[in-house]
């Protein structure tokens, strides 16, 4: 870094050394997909930034380029209580299935983390409903959740414990889709917790219980400490990509019972889609970029995806 | 380029007569001369899935063996062909040829130029047989479908009155009671038969914009001030707030378990499987629980919708085929909409598929209809053509298509389930769909 110092006598400058050429050939060499990257997501972030600042509706050409009141959608969205309860309940959705998702899946992976054959098969099986398509998640948790054919509805109304349909309840809905996206969701973080489970060194751990930690202790100082950096990956993906959370909402309640789950994304989606408000549905995903972005910076600075072995 | 235009128009012209004959004999047709005036054109075709739609799917070979045409037939659910076809139509897209223009979106596709004009294709002695006779279509149907000078976009292919009916009226029978006519009968009627034989009284579908508008203008009430013209949302009055209570009282008090989140599928199902018993619904869905896959066929009963304080108000909706702007068929397209709605094909679903939603007045008086129509001793064909001219005599059905009615649409769905689900009381859940019609409104561009 001392060649860009400005301080440095320009006598002493070193001519363009091989430390530069190096710099310039990987330059060279990153340029191309640099283009490709600015072209593939830079661009559509600009031209949705650039339409969040129209009043764009598709029924009415005129305010395709109407730049007279830039910050319009804006002003709107600040005085729009519909769209203050979605980011509510938005933070209220994405915290409980990231949560939910986390200790399910440290949970079992723990209790998966055997070196044994039937374990590891055991282990396949609970990657299923990760890799099924989304909407077909939201389907069988359509059904569980539809008293009229649900077997779980059915067992429960046997034993004498009828349940009220959670989808339609104002206040069980999100809960209902948070347990659907955590089951769909905790393998993702089983699977990198078992993958940095399986790469903890024995020593520190045998050193713990020599000097008499229990095993609470073991896993509260070491094994956790070694698991946080993936645990905190884990979260902020699924943190992000709970943002955009949709199919189950999209089956499962519609966004009800009245607004009762509609989180940003979808309420987003109405503007957009229902209502053809495109210029108002591309605001509020600028600032669910924004809140991604923030995220995302705030877990860096924080620090909290860094390994500390002191 | 001259030669190949006039080729192309020359063996249009001359396909377009041989296809005129052969729907003389739709079904059987081999186009005329054995001319094939369509081959090659690959035809984008999508509707919502709904019985005429299915009855389509069956019968497209005969139309791609008469025409040479090949037909791509795209039937989503409602809602998703609705925000589909939008997005399509909005962004000029030419991926469809042929587009079922819904109801409620009728004027706002049509008044954008996102359809083409029908009547210089009808008029056409080549394109069109004068036996095709569109007069035929009930005028009621076909000026939703039409913009204010009068030209014609969409030629109706089905039509849904809101009517009642109970799929277990022998309970009502054991209660000595018979179908409620009135609001006030039909709590004392659900109140009578709710829980007997473990049936739900009450159910309809969640799309309350629909199933909750009879009720609310039943009992004085409306959704514009005056529709087209004044459309200031009218919703917070004492008669929408005591619509909504009533309304929402019923869902609660006599639905079944999760009824908030049954469409109109579950709720046909609840009825046909005998889980739920009284219901106000559109016929199209209302009469199949008359059909050969219910268990409840032989006990069901059907009666016109109840009147309240204000009258009788059944909704009424049609929708029709039409032909984007942007389509690069035209020609083929408007083939395939006068094929589908020929009048021998209109006629051969009723008799052969037992097609319960005619649009033509020829098919509607036909004995054919009257016969299957008929299930109990009930004529449905009378308590539809009843609702088709209240609601042309009322105008009670304007409010729907005006532009802006998705957004009020939704207002209502949310206002009905937020009391329901006892989020907000009847007062506070229409004055938040009063005041969020308002502001979708004047989003809109509507001055109020």
């Amino acid at each position: 870094m001392a060649f860009l110092n400005p301080a440095r006598p320009k006598a002493e400058r070193a001519p363009a050394g091989w430390e530069q050429t190096r710099r310039r050939a990987y330059l060279a060499g990153l340029l191309p997909a640099l283009v490709v990257l600015g072209g593939i997501t830079l661009l559509p972030g600009l031209f949705l930034l650039g339409v969040s600042l129209t009043p764009l509706s598709l029924v009415n050409p005129g305010t395709v380029f109407d730049f007279s009141d830039p910050l319009g959608n804006y002003r709107e969205l600040l005085r729009d209580a519909r769209f203050h309860n979605s980011v509510l309940l938005q933070l209220h959705l994405s915290a409980t299935s990231v949560g939910l998702q986390l200790a399910a899946g440290l949970g079992v992976a723990l209790l998966l983390n055997v070196r044994a054959r039937f374990f590891e098969a055991i282990r396949a099986a609970f990657l299923i409903p990760m890799v099924l398509p989304p909407i077909v998640v939201a389907l069988i948790w359509k059904i569980l959740y539809t008293p009229d054919v649900s077997p779980l509805h059915r067992l429960l109304e046997e034993a004498g414990l009828p349940v009220d349909s959670l989808i339609t309840d104002p206040t069980l809905a999100i809960w209902a889709i948070a347990v659907a996206e955590t089951w769909q969701w905790f393998p993702f973080t089983m699977l990198m917790v078992l993958a940095t489970l399986q790469l903890i060194p024995d020593e520190p751990l045998e050193a713990a219980r020599i000097d008499g930690a229990n095993r609470r202790q073991v896993f509260r100082h070491i094994i956790l400490a070694y698991l946080r950096p993936a645990l905190v990956v884990c979260g902020l993906f699924r943190l992000i990509d709970s943002l955009k959370a949709f199919p189950l909402i999209y089956v499962l309640t519609n966004g009800g019972p009245g607004t009762a789950t509609e989180v940003t994304n979808y309420y987003g989606f109405i503007e957009a889609f229902n209502f053809s408000y495109w210029g108002y549905a591309s605001a509020i995903a600028v600032l669910m970029l924004g809140g991604v972005f923030a995220v995302s910076w705030l877990v860096g600075r924080l620090g909290w995806n860094e390994v500390h072995h002191d | 380029m001259a030669l190949t235009h006039e080729f192309s128009r020359r063996r249009l012209l001359a396909g377009a007569a041989a296809f005129g004959g052969g729907l003389l004999l739709p079904g059987k047709a081999p186009a005329y001369g054995g001319a094939k005036p369509f081959s090659g054109v690959t035809l984008n075709v999508s509707t919502f899935n709904a019985p005429f739609a299915r009855i389509l799917t069956k019968w497209l070979p005969e139309f791609e063996e008469a025409t040479g045409a090949r037909v791509v037939y795209d039937t989503p659910a409602f809602p998703v062909y609705n925000q589909r076809a939008d997005l399509e139509l909005s962004t000029g897209g030419a991926a469809y040829d042929v587009l079922n223009i819904t109801f409620i979106y009728s004027s706002r596709w049509i008044g954008a130029g996102w359809f083409t004009p029908l009547d210089d294709y009808i008029r056409d002695a080549n394109r069109t047989p004068a036996d095709w006779d569109v007069e035929d279509f009930l005028p009621g149907l076909r000026a939703p479908e039409s913009d204010k000078a009068g030209r014609l976009y969409g030629v109706p292919w089905t039509v849904d009155t809101f009517i009642s009916g109970a799929s277990r009226f022998d309970l009502f029978k054991n209660a000595g009671l018979g179908l409620p006519d009135t609001t006030d009968e039909l709590v004392t009627a659900l109140k009578a038969v709710h829980g007997k034989e473990k049936v739900a009284g009450f159910v309809t579908d969640n799309h309350y914009g629909w199933t909750f508008v009879p009720f609310l203008q039943a009992f004085g009430g409306n959704v514009f001030r005056n529709p087209p013209d004044d459309l200031t949302p009218v919703l917070d009055t004492p008669e929408v707030v005591a619509a909504a209570e009533y309304f929402a009282r019923i869902l609660k008090e006599f639905g079944p378990n999760g009824v908030l989140s049954y469409t109109e599928d579950q709720a046909l199902q609840a009825l046909q499987n005998g889980r739920a018993n009284y219901s106000a619904i559109g016929q199209t869905y209302l009469s199949q629980v008359g059909g050969p896959n219910s268990k409840t066929a032989s006990t069901v009963a059907y009666s016109p919708v109840v009147r309240g304080p204000a009258g009788r108000f059944p909704g009424v909706a049609t929708h029709g085929l039409g032909i984007p702007a942007a389509s690069k068929n035209k020609d083929a397209a408007w083939a395939f909409i006068q094929w589908a709605l020929s009048k021998k094909n209109t006629r051969r679903a009723i008799v052969e598929e037992r097609y319960a939603s005619p649009t033509r007045r020829s098919d509607f008086e036909s004995a054919e209809f009257k016969r299957i129509a008929t299930v109990n001793g009930y004529d449905l064909s009378e308590i539809i053509a009843s609702a088709v001219d209240l609601a042309a005599r009322q105008g009670h059905m304007k409010y729907r298509t005006v532009p802006v009615y998705p957004q009020v649409d939704q207002q209502l769905n949310k206002a009905i389930a937020n009391i329901v689900s006892g989020q907000l009381s009847p007062k506070q859940a229409i004055e938040q769909a009063q005041a969020g019609s308002i502001t979708d409104l004047r989003r809109a561009g509507v001055a109020i």
